[in-house]
């Protein structure tokens, strides 16, 4: 069996503390089967106070600080989380994007109908931003980065259809 | 599936896009695609490492 990986590890940590959390960006498009790569792994998450408490638990235990200055060892709080924006962390197993919303301000419950569960390893079941959905945002927020990986996304859409997966 | 040309060695969408590779991500499970991200990702990461400051 092989080692179990830095991103399989960041999304077990969250998922066996219980946190609810969406995986999007380019994980999410890697996950539905997008040949692309991505250096970070990115989710929206609940940001009810449950939640947020259960996250900053995985955070400490992740000794997660923020990347822009890691040096200083800033840690998220509470209010950090609860925020709409995006907190962007580094953990003892690479860098994590927790963010409050995204595209047209659309949090986890407004994601939760558009995501699918997967398996990622190991039975670990979690929430993945459907394709259609990861296509529509990035088209929305039309960045040149954005803009970039859309012919691949598209053409992975469209080969799933015609495979009906 | 649209059918394959049998004689024909590579496929791609009209906006450049291998649609092989596409194909061949579809063809494994969420974890392998995610096994096969991890593997790139620290493949890749070596790579800059054992490069670093050469350039």
């Amino acid at each position: 069996m092989p080692e179990k990986g830095r991103f399989l590890r960041t999304l077990c940590a969250l998922h066996d503390d219980g946190v609810d959390f969406i995986v999007v960006g380019g994980m999410a498009a890697v996950l539905d089967g997008a040949p692309i790569n991505t250096f970070d792994v990115d989710v929206v998450h609940s940001r009810n106070e449950k939640n947020i408490d259960c996250l900053l638990k995985v955070l400490e235990a992740l000794d997660a600080v923020y990347r822009i200055q890691p040096e200083r060892r800033i840690r998220p709080n509470a209010s950090h989380l609860a925020s709409a924006g995006g907190q962007n962390l580094i953990t003892r197993y690479g860098p994590l994007d927790l963010l409050g919303t995204i595209g047209r301000n659309l949090g986890y419950e407004d994601l939760l109908p558009h995501s699918v569960e997967m398996e990622v390893g190991e039975g670990v079941l979690v929430k993945v931003l459907d394709l259609e959905t990861l296509i529509i945002i990035k088209e929305e927020l039309g960045g040149e980065k954005d803009r970039a990986v859309l012919p691949v996304l598209r053409r992975t859409l469209e080969e799933r259809r015609r495979a009906g997966i | 599936m649209t059918p394959v040309d049998e004689d024909r060695l590579t496929d791609y969408s009209e906006d450049g896009v291998d649609l092989t590779l596409i194909r061949w991500m579809l063809s494994l499970s969420p974890a392998e695609r995610l096994q096969v991200l991890e593997q790139h990702v620290d493949d890749i990461l070596r790579i800059r490492e054992l490069n670093a400051g050469k350039r």
